[in-house]
C-alpha cells in the first residue's frame, strides 16, 4: 500500500508536553480524513485512559495506559509494535488492514527515546520507519515550560514538525516570542499554528527576539507523577470543584494537568485543565462500558497523601 | 477554527457544569456554600449565597465585601482580600505539620 516506505510501516509520533493539545490536533486530523487507515496508538502515563474516548473516528485504536512508553511502558510499546509488524507480514502489505501507525505519546514522553527504542530493536528496525515526529506546543504555556522543563526542550528538539496550539487564546507578542524561541531550539522543523485543532494563519506578529532560556543542566527537578481521584461515592462533584478551583488558583503551576470523565446529572462531562486554565467541559455521549468518575491529576511539588487529605477535608464539609 | 470535531461544551462556568436542571443547580449552590463555610473562616473570610440572585457574596472580618460570579473569581477576590491565596494544601486542611 502507498503508506509504506520500502515496505516498512510508516510511524508518525505525536508528542508534546502535558495538555499541549495532542489529542485535539489528532482528533481534527481524523475528522478531516487524515490517517484514515492508520492504527492509532494512544499512550497515557496514568492508568485511566481518557484520550481514547475522544478519538472515536479512528478505524483502529490501541490504548497503552499505565506507563509512559519512552520509559516505564517501553516494553509494552515494543511488544505492541512487533505485534502489528507480525500482522502485516502475515497478511502481506497489499492486504494489510492498515497503512501506517500514529503513536500519540503521553505528555511526559521524550520522542527521541521512542525513536531509539525502535532503532535498537532487531525486529522493529526492519519493519518500521519513523515518518514524522509532530510535536504540539501550547501557545499559552509553552514558553514557561521551555524555561523550566528540560523535557519540554527535548520534545521540541526531537520534532520534525512543530504545531503551536491554542493560538486563538494567546497574545500576539507571546506567540511571536514563542515562535522565535522554537526556531532557535529547532531551526529545521516547520512550524504551524492551530486553534482547536485546525490550522490557521497567524496575524502579523511583532518582531521579537527569542527568549534566552536558562541553563537547566544539573538543576534539581522533582518527578512529575499522576494521582487518580475517584469521584462518585463519597466525593461529590460540587465539593470537588470547590477544591479543584482553589487548588488550581493556589498551585496551578504544580498541578500541570487534570483530566477525566465524570458522570453528573447534566451528563458525562470531560474535565480538562492545563495549569490554571480549565476548559469548558465537553458533554460526552453516553457510553455504558466506560470506567468514568475518575480524574487524574498530573504534577509535582506535593505528595499524594497531601492531595487526598486536602480533598477529604473539603468533601467532609457539612458532614462532620 | 474547527468546532465540529468535538462534542458540545457545557454552558456556564466549569464548576457549575454538573447541574443542568434548576433544582440540581440550587442544590449544588447550597452544597458549594456548605463547603466554603468550612474553608474560608480560617482565612478571616465568609461567603454567602442565598440561591436567589446570581453570584456569591464574599466578606472579610475587616469589612471588605464583594460579589463574585463564580468560584474562579472567588479565589482571586479571596487572595486580594486576605493577601495570600487560599491553599488547599495548607497544613490546616491536610492535617500535616
Amino acid at each position: 500500500m502507498g503508506g509504506s516506505a520500502e515496505g516498512r510501516i510508516r510511524l508518525t509520533i505525536l508528542g508534546g508536553f502535558l495538555g499541549s493539545g495532542k489529542t485535539t490536533w489528532l482528533r481534527h486530523q481524523l475528522h478531516t480524513g487524515a490517517y484514515a487507515h492508520s492504527v492509532i496508538m494512544v499512550n497515557e502515563a496514568a492508568e485511566t485512559p481518557v484520550d481514547d474516548a475522544l478519538l472515536g473516528r479512528s478505524e483502529r485504536l490501541v490504548v497503552l495506559a499505565g506507563g509512559c512508553c519512552c520509559c516505564t511502558g517501553r516494553d509494552r510499546l515494543v511488544e505492541e509494535l512487533r505485534r502489528l509488524c507480525d500482522e502485516r507480514s502475515r497478511d502481506g502489505a497489499a492486504a494489510a488492514r492498515f497503512d501506517g501507525i500514529v503513536l500519540e505519546t503521553s505528555g511526559l514522553a521524550d520522542p527521541a527515546a521512542i525513536v531509539e527504542a525502535i532503532r535498537s530493536d532487531p525486529v522493529l528496525i526492519h519493519h518500521i520507519v519513523v515518518a514524522e515526529i509532530v510535536v504540539t506546543v501550547d501557545a499559552l504555556h509553552g514558553l514557561a515550560e521551555l524555561r523550566g522543563e528540560p523535557l519540554g526542550r527535548r520534545q521540541i528538539e526531537a520534532a520534525t514538525r512543530l504545531v503551536v496550539t491554542k493560538t486563538d487564546a494567546a497574545e500576539p507578542a507571546g506567540i511571536a516570542r514563542l515562535l522565535a524561541t522554537l526556531k532557535t531550539l529547532n531551526p529545521s522543523a516547520p512550524i504551524e499554528a492551530t486553534a482547536r485543532g485546525s490550522e490557521i494563519a497567524l496575524p502579523d506578529l511583532p518582531p521579537v527576539e527569542a527568549e534566552d532560556l536558562p541553563d537547566l543542566a544539573g538543576a534539581p527537578s522533582a518527578p512529575i507523577f499522576p494521582i487518580r481521584i475517584e469521584l462518585g461515592g463519597d466525593v461529590d462533584w460540587t465539593a470537588f470543584t470547590v477544591w479543584l478551583s482553589a487548588l488550581l488558583h493556589a498551585r496551578g503551576d504544580d498541578v500541570m494537568r487534570a483530566k477525566g470523565v465524570v458522570r453528573t446529572p447534566a451528563g458525562r462531562l470531560l474535565l480538562q485543565s492545563v495549569r490554571k486554565v480549565v476548559q469548558r467541559p465537553e458533554i460526552l455521549p453516553p457510553q455504558e462500558d466506560r470506567e468514568d468518575d475518575t480524574i487524574v491529576l498530573i504534577g509535582r511539588g506535593y505528595t499524594e497523601e497531601q492531595i487526598r487529605a486536602s480533598l477529604d477535608y473539603f468533601v467532609r464539609a457539612g458532614r462532620r | 477554527m474547527c468546532a465540529s470535531c468535538g462534542f458540545p461544551a457545557a454552558p456556564g462556568h466549569w464548576t457549575e457544569a454538573g447541574a443542568a436542571e434548576p433544582h440540581d443547580r440550587l442544590r449544588s449552590r447550597f452544597r458549594r456554600s456548605e463547603v466554603l463555610r468550612a474553608v474560608l473562616p480560617s482565612y478571616g473570610l465568609s461567603a454567602h449565597d442565598g440561591g436567589v440572585v446570581p453570584g456569591i457574596q464574599l466578606s472579610s472580618l475587616t469589612g471588605g465585601e464583594t460579589i463574585v460570579r463564580n468560584l474562579e473569581d472567588l479565589w482571586v477576590a479571596a487572595e486580594r482580600m486576605c493577601g495570600r491565596p487560599v491553599d488547599p494544601l495548607d497544613p490546616r486542611f491536610t492535617g500535616s505539620a
